[in-house]
């Protein structure tokens, strides 16, 4: 079996990263897929700060159980998709997480090949 | 191609974004530098506030919702399908009925907020700090005065007007004047039995062994109660109080504690670690209870010379009593218990306790859940338990000088798949069971799956509830019924393994929530009333050995099954 020689690495990633209280990470993937994501991926995690110190005794309506959500969308998309993830998780809300995003060097994964065939990549 | 230079490029992709985002550029490091100026919480707009509590309040009130009303419905319409009678003061039942959800949901988050911090903490930290006995003395303190702060030990406070003052003169006595000494000897079980449990796990003592030991002088002094006429009708209530012991306060509690004390003691992280205090918590009391009765026989040998007490009964008006009453109990339940919490954590575990106004927050929610819960079970649970006790017998018999509803038998039928359905019922929306069922799969591997475990303690349930109706209704003797019952279950103990042993043992306490004592409790007095029998208890009591015996009988079940695999393979 001839060996590649040839990896395809997609650049203009970007990473979304969304960390939301257990249970929401629905919301934010149906959100992102709506609005063009292709995947998501979903870590469980505990989270400490806000809630105790700025909620008062409000803050055990938060869950410190959360849920982080891992979005790689293409950079053109990027900005579209985080706003409509800020909405769909009503983060603008004390305690309900925060969202960020960071440019991804490169990604690699699978791609088609005949889509690859189309930018010059004969594996 | 023409010439690049002539036509300026601008990607699609960042046209859509200048376009459609508005976005306003901050940066992070000047809103840091000017959030450390915040000293306290900022105000919070309504629709945060809304957005915080709707989803958190809707959680808690729905499972509620769901524990409490296909129960009161099945009760109601039962009532008037079946026995074609109106429920009466329907309003002021719903009134109960959703004080009842409030105050549950309210405490169970208050126990979370406000005791669990602390049981976690002292769990923890006690077994190291402190030499054994200290351990067991504080093991001890725990289970009474849980047992006090438990929502359902309330329900046998508002029991006492249920009961015949001539033919049960020493039962009456005992719920109507001395019902603190009836919870105190409850607290001291329990508290013992959590002594017990502790032990257990210092000199790794076989459940079996222990189930054995104490049954059978439980079952002696039993026996001997129920030879002498004038003990033999505390007898259901003593074994009825084991049942109401094992609630949300106390089981959570004395989890938290027993696992500590399982580290401790060097056996890693048991899951088992719980299985046996509950067990321990229905028996003992039963013990406590039937010694009450005897002290309380030998100081008055004649109660009916005794000068009556106004308002005897203590029953007759619950609703007069303003929520200022309601509130006083709560406190009474529940301030003991954090002062006792809260010393051990300062003085002996010398930790400080961190987050109080989240603390604070859970015991006054506590207590004003307490409270709601009480209010709701003297105007809800109880009377709608009581009217379906008491408009039962109307199917078989010819209660109230109309004739019966149905004929003899069918009626009688009727009653038992009534009082077989609502155990049924109870059980499987039980969310204990569920959260158990879950772990026994996972121990056993699959071998006894959740459902197989919730379908045989339900079934049992069942049919305990019918056998304590029954009870009620032929006016049997319950000393034969709890004889033969545990008599059965101590042999199938011996027999079994021992991981079913645990298992069923404990289920009995499991099944009987908040919400399910009370209002069988209320049934069977009512019921009693109606019949016209000596005392309405028992019902409980049949209700928790009939899990017992069911589970293990499905033990055997699997283990042949799974000799029976074994055998064909090979």
């Amino acid at each position: 079996m001839k060996q590649r020689d040839e990896i395809v690495v997609l650049t203009d990633a970007v990473l979304i990263t969304c960390i939301v209280q257990r249970g929401v990470a629905d919301t934010v993937v149906d959100a992102a897929t709506d609005a063009g994501a292709q995947g998501a991926t979903i870590f469980y995690a505990r989270g400490m700060g806000v809630r105790q110190k700025h909620l008062g005794v409000l803050g055990i309506t938060v869950n410190a159980e959360k849920e982080v959500i891992y979005i790689v969308v293409p950079a053109d998309h990027a900005d579209h998709i985080f706003e409509r993830v800020y909405v769909a998780a009503k983060l603008d809300t004390p305690g309900m997480g925060m969202i960020y995003m960071s440019p991804l060097d490169k990604m690699a994964t699978y791609v088609p090949p005949e889509i690859a065939a189309r930018f010059g990549h004969h594996g | 191609m023409t010439d690049p230079v002539l036509q300026p490029r601008l990607r699609y992709g960042e046209f859509l974004s200048a376009v459609r985002v508005k976005q306003r550029r901050v940066s992070y490091r000047d809103v840091h530098a000017d959030a450390g100026k915040w000293s306290r919480a900022r105000s919070l707009r309504l629709v945060d506030v809304h957005r915080l509590l709707t989803p958190y309040v809707s959680v808690r009130f729905l499972e509620q919702l769901r524990a409490v009303v296909p129960l009161a419905l099945f009760l109601a319409l039962f009532q008037i399908a079946a026995l074609r009678a109106d429920v009466r003061e329907g309003e002021l039942i719903a009134f109960g009925m959703l004080a009842v959800m409030l105050g549950l949901m309210l405490f169970m988050d208050g126990v979370k907020y406000g005791l669990m911090p602390f049981a976690e903490s002292i769990g923890f930290n006690l077994p190291n700090r402190a030499a054994p006995a200290v351990v067991l003395g504080f093991a001890f303190l725990l289970g009474g005065i849980a047992t006090f702060a438990e929502p359902a030990i309330g329900a046998l406070r508002a029991a006492g007007g249920g009961v015949d003052p001539l033919r049960a003169p020493w039962l009456h006595l005992l719920l109507t004047r001395y019902p603190d000494r009836l919870v105190l000897a409850v607290g001291i079980g329990v508290g013992l039995a959590v002594v017990v449990g502790m032990l257990r796990f210092f000199f790794a003592w076989r459940m079996k062994t222990l189930v054995i030991a104490t049954l059978l002088p439980c079952l002696a002094l039993t026996t001997y109660a129920g030879l002498d006429p004038r003990l033999a009708p505390i007898i259901g209530l003593a074994w009825d109080c084991g049942a109401i012991t094992t609630g949300p306060v106390t089981v959570p509690l004395v989890l938290a504690l027993g696992i500590g004390v399982a580290a401790a003691a060097g056996q890693e992280d048991n899951p088992l670690a719980g299985f046996g205090i509950v067990t321990l918590a229905s028996l003992f009391p039963a013990f406590a209870v039937i010694l009450v009765g005897i002290g309380l026989v030998g100081e008055m040998p004649d109660p009916a010379a005794l000068p009556s007490i106004v308002g005897a009964g203590g029953t007759a008006a619950w609703w007069d009593e303003t929520p200022a009453a309601e509130l006083v109990a709560a406190l009474r339940a529940i301030v003991p218990l954090i002062l006792l919490l809260w010393l051990v954590q300062r003085f002996l575990v010398g930790a400080a306790v961190k987050q109080r106004n989240i603390i604070a927050y859970g015991v006054v929610v506590a207590v004003l859940g307490m409270a709601l819960f009480n209010l709701g079970l003297s105007v809800g649970l109880v009377p709608l338990g009581n009217q379906a006790g008491a408009t039962v017998p109307a199917a078989f018999s010819a209660v109230g000088g109309g004739d019966a509803l149905y004929p003899y038998p069918l009626g009688i039928g009727l009653t038992l798949v009534f009082a077989a359905t609502l155990g049924y019922g109870a059980t499987v929306a039980e969310p204990a069971l569920n959260a158990m069922g879950t772990t026994v799969e996972n121990l056993t591997d699959g071998a006894f799956p959740k459902r197989l475990l919730i379908q045989a303690v339900a079934v049992g349930v069942a049919l305990g509830i019918a056998l304590g109706v029954a009870k009620i209704v032929f006016a049997w003797s319950i000393l034969p019924l709890l004889l033969g019952g545990y008599t059965l279950a101590l042999v199938a103990t011996a027999w079994s393994s021992e991981e079913y042993v645990a298992l069923a043992w404990d289920s009995a306490g499991v099944t009987t929530g908040p919400v399910t004592v009370p209002l069988v409790l209320a049934l069977g007095l009512g019921l009693g009333q109606a019949v016209g029998v000596a005392e309405g208890f028992g019902i409980l009591a049949m209700a928790s050995l009939g899990p017992i015996v069911s589970v293990l009988l499905v033990g055997f079940w699997i283990r042949r099954r799974a000799e029976v695999a074994a055998r064909g393979e090979s």
